[in-house]
């Protein structure tokens, strides 16, 4: 059969698919499957649809592109049948003065703004759109729209083009409101990462509409039903990691019985994010599948966790002394030289990273090839 | 003589302003303006050598691969790995054709397709097919909230939208399911790569680990669909614009200058053995001449930067480090258009006279250079192209904004074509007990590394020098350099602007055609 005939032009969810979608919002947002009828209907009846306009600063597109590849829903049914998306510099038809009107149509309409990129805050003239500075976007904005998402890492944090020496002063949307924008309450949710993942998106949008309230946010704006987690605590590679099981070397053996990349510097165990849950591409793969983590929902992770290669210092090993990894390495940036590597081989050699002590370990591993 | 300003010009990946005059229904002079900067170049020195290409793929978000892949590249050369195991030369070639497989359909359809398609025109088509009422029926719906939309304040009246009801109503559908395909290619890349776009496999000296049979075997089943969709929609769809609107052909010329640094890496990781080989074009003469990556040269006298910053340097020698950007008003626009009026530099190629001149960069060159090489596969796609326009042995032709729309759906064709062959091979290597992926490079090295390799849009070149474990020296020559390249110190147009001159412009207020032009450059 054609590709052309196999795929609708709008692929309608089966009403059975369309009630797991919404319950699995519902657990993500918190409202538990008692919710699940709520949410049905909040996206269901709502006869206006919720108007989005997505601004781009300081960017590269990639939370644009990020987008694109949601699954759950598609964007075809994202943009064409849940939400209006006014705004948006890669998919409107529309360019210039028209565009503009789009803009401003849709912030007097009352509309929820997404914003991906930074603020380049001390180089006014290094982000302009339609003649105005994201300084001047922002300031005649900000109060106009029900709510300001940031969506990925620059929007958030400023996120790459603020490694050091940041030449632009490139800072995220929440911290230019509240310090050089003159708005000391401003109120933003961050969704971090690079890129930003529409997954955050649909369901933070879904909780505003259900809940009509900002969820709890973290002291980084980041929504808790969200970014509780670290990486490190639902990675699939985690076994491994109790078990002492590490990659020494990209390709070696250990890299394809997919053992634990800490020495390569994944920086899971410092990183709060979701990825493990709702994965990337149609929950396809993650980034640990493939390679160690960078840590992009962190404020400041280029800095802070430069070299990325480099294992994270100052982590200990939760079983053995009682203390979740995540309560620890927060702060690694003033750590120096605390030569982890070494400690952890030391700990591997004299057996003491098994949970249950060897045998559990090796019972865990069903063919008892490894102990 | 009115002046006529599009900014922002949507649709694109970056951010970009065009201004032109227009005298007589005609673009007498234009210029380009991108209106953004992040200071790559300046940040990336001290990194560690072996992240370089995690900051190098946020240079954009479109085409993050190929940046990986370049930046890699130069710094696993800058410390002293010449050549990376057949294996992780088989995986980037692989990840590249996700990234060329979703590119091409992201453009031609999400990008390019509204400046020819006219989507509110789909209610007037007249279809008894249950899909296509329900596309009709979507659209009424929108419409009727009466909120502001993604169709909402475009030029719809515009004459240049011509097509049936039935064909907007049908190439409407296909820009539906087009969302579709382009993620299918990036689940491909995701299984290998982890995700998409930010890959996460990449490492200088190889890739990081040799993707399962499972991973191998999954890539292959989404990459057989975008190659089913590449040949019997998106290039059905091509035919069918390029035969509606042969006044594709007649404007859009530019510079006739034309470079590509090559793309799909040959078993020897040699430029002249890649699918697309190495070559530039000038003057629009059939014939290819050598070009290297470290002869490039850069001006900036009409950018947002000191004018002895490029003033003809090569990229190792132009330091942004120390130049006042605080003395230029970006915004304000009160040195346009005499003076300095974009962010982008101009990227110069030394001509065989001798002379620092604009080249085209992109598909168009890659195509161009490889059917003048005699490259069979590119041969029988552009001598098929020719011969549904009625161009017969006419490849000329090409050198317009039409050349440059048929030549990227010849390019992911081709890119198509290889792309299972290449996880075949992995597969192979893999059975035959050769799982090498990686080769240390010397993180202490002192050294320097060049990597050209084009990207979707065009050639692009990373240049990395390293000492001590820290990068001392990065620079980037995008695309953008090229095509979007302001005017040089000499004073000649870029591409972009130069095949602005000349464009009708049927309704000043509405400039279609100006959006058709700079979008046929995937800028």
């Amino acid at each position: 059969m054609p590709v052309s005939e196999r795929s609708s032009p709008i692929r309608g969810l089966e009403r059975r698919d369309f009630l797991k979608y919404c319950g699995a919002l519902a657990t993500l947002i918190g409202v538990g499957q008692t919710g699940v009828a709520t949410v049905a209907d909040a996206i269901t009846t709502a006869t206006k649809l919720p108007i989005v306009v997505w601004s781009d600063f300081q960017e590269c597109l990639g939370c644009t592109i990020a987008l694109l590849q949601a699954t759950a829903p598609t964007p075809a049914q994202l943009i064409l049948q849940q939400i209006s998306l006014a705004y948006n510099e890669a998919a409107m038809a529309s360019a210039g003065f028209q565009a503009e009107k789009s803009f401003n149509d849709a912030m007097t309409q009352g509309a929820y703004w997404v914003i991906e990129g930074s603020v380049p805050g001390k180089m006014e003239g290094a982000f302009s759109v339609g003649g105005k500075s994201a300084q001047t976007i922002l300031k005649e904005n900000y109060s106009k729209a029900k709510g300001v998402i940031a969506i990925g890492s620059c929007a958030c944090f400023g996120n790459v083009q603020a490694r050091h020496p940041n030449p632009t002063g490139a800072m995220g949307i929440r911290a230019w409101l509240r310090g050089p924008g003159g708005m000391p309450d401003a109120a933003v949710i961050n969704l971090p990462r690079c890129p930003g993942h529409g997954d955050d998106l649909v369901a933070t949008l879904v909780y505003l509409l259900v809940n009509g309230k900002v969820p709890d946010l973290d002291a980084h704006g980041r929504p808790l039903f969200l970014y509780g987690q670290t990486i490190h605590e639902n990675c699939e590679r985690r076994g491994h990691f109790e078990a002492g099981e590490f990659v020494e070397k990209f390709g070696d053996e250990g890299s394809r019985n997919h053992f634990c990349l800490y020495k390569m510097g994944c920086k899971g165990p410092v990183t709060y994010a979701p990825c493990a849950i709702n994965r990337w591409n149609g929950r396809v793969s993650w980034c640990l599948h493939a390679g160690p983590c960078t840590g992009c929902s962190e404020d400041n992770y280029w800095n802070d966790f430069s070299p990325l290669r480099a294992p994270v210092p100052n982590i200990e090993i939760p079983a053995l002394q009682g203390v979740s990894a995540q309560t620890i390495g927060v702060g690694m940036a003033a750590v120096t030289g605390v030569g982890l590597a070494a400690h952890l081989v030391g700990q591997v050699a004299s057996g003491r990273m098994f949970k249950g002590g060897p045998e559990e370990g090796a019972k865990d591993k069903k063919g008892g090839d490894k102990s | 003589m009115t002046k006529v300003v599009i900014d922002p010009i949507t649709r694109i990946e970056g951010h970009l302003r065009i201004t032109v005059e227009v005298e007589n229904g005609k673009v007498k002079d234009a210029w380009n303006t991108t209106t953004m900067f992040r200071g790559f170049e300046i940040f990336m020195e001290t990194v560690d050598p072996r992240d370089t290409w995690h900051y190098a793929q946020r240079i954009c978000g479109v085409c993050p691969n190929p940046h990986a892949l370049n930046s890699a590249t130069a710094a696993e050369r800058a410390m002293g790995v010449d050549k990376v195991p057949d294996n992780a030369r088989l995986v980037r070639n692989m990840l590249d054709a996700t990234q060329i497989g979703y590119d091409s359909i992201l453009w031609f359809y999400i990008l390019n397709a509204f400046d020819y398609v006219n989507v509110p025109n789909v209610l007037a088509a007249k279809t008894t097919d249950p899909q296509q009422m329900a596309l009709q029926e979507t659209v009424k719906a929108l419409v009727a909230t009466g909120e502001t939309n993604p169709f909402s304040n475009h030029y719809w009246d515009h004459p240049g939208y011509k097509l049936p009801a039935e064909v907007d109503l049908v190439l409407t559908q296909h820009y539906i399911q087009s969302i579709e395909a382009q993620q299918w290619a990036n689940q491909a890349c995701a299984v290998i790569a982890g995700k998409f776009p930010m890959i996460m496999n990449m490492a200088a000296g190889g890739v990081t680990q040799l993707p399962s049979i499972e991973d191998i075997n999954y890539y292959l089943d989404r990459m057989a669909l975008v190659k089913q969709f590449t040949e019997e929609v998106m290039w059905n769809d091509l035919l069918a614009v390029a035969g509606a609107f042969p006044e594709l052909a007649t404007f859009g010329v530019g510079v006739g200058n034309y470079l590509t640094w090559g793309l799909l890496e040959g078993k020897s990781q040699n430029p002249v053995d890649r699918v697309f080989p190495r070559g530039a074009i000038f003057n629009k003469q059939l014939k290819v001449e050598k070009c290297d990556p470290s002869d490039v040269r850069l001006y900036t006298k009409y950018s947002y930067y000191d004018d002895a910053m490029g003033a003809g340097k090569k990229p190792f020698d132009v330091g942004q480090k120390d130049i006042k950007f605080d003395a230029y008003q970006p915004i304000d626009g009160t040195t346009f258009p005499t003076g300095k009026y974009d962010w982008t530099r101009a990227a110069r190629y030394p001509s065989p006279a001798g002379k620092d001149v604009p080249m085209e960069v992109g598909p168009l060159s890659e195509v161009l250079v490889a059917y003048v090489s005699g490259q069979a596969e590119v041969v029988k796609y552009v001598d098929a192209v020719l011969a549904a326009i009625g161009q017969t042995g006419n490849p000329g032709v090409l050198m317009s904004n039409l050349g440059r729309v048929a030549a990227r759906m010849i390019k992911a064709r081709i890119n198509m074509d290889h792309a299972a062959d290449w996880a075949m091979q992995l597969l192979a290597n893999i059975k035959a007990g050769d799982f090498e992926v990686f080769t240390e490079p010397n993180l202490q090295a002192e050294g320097e590394g060049i990597s050209g390799y084009d990207a979707p849009r065009g050639a692009l070149s990373h240049y990395c020098r390293t000492k001590d474990g820290k990068v001392t020296k990065y620079a980037a020559v995008p695309a953008s350099n090229w095509n979007l390249a302001p005017r040089d110190d000499m004073g000649v147009r870029g591409p972009v602007e130069e095949a602005l001159i000349g464009t009708p412009i049927a309704d000043v207020t509405k400039p279609l055609e100006i959006l058709r032009t700079v979008h046929t450059f995937d800028p």
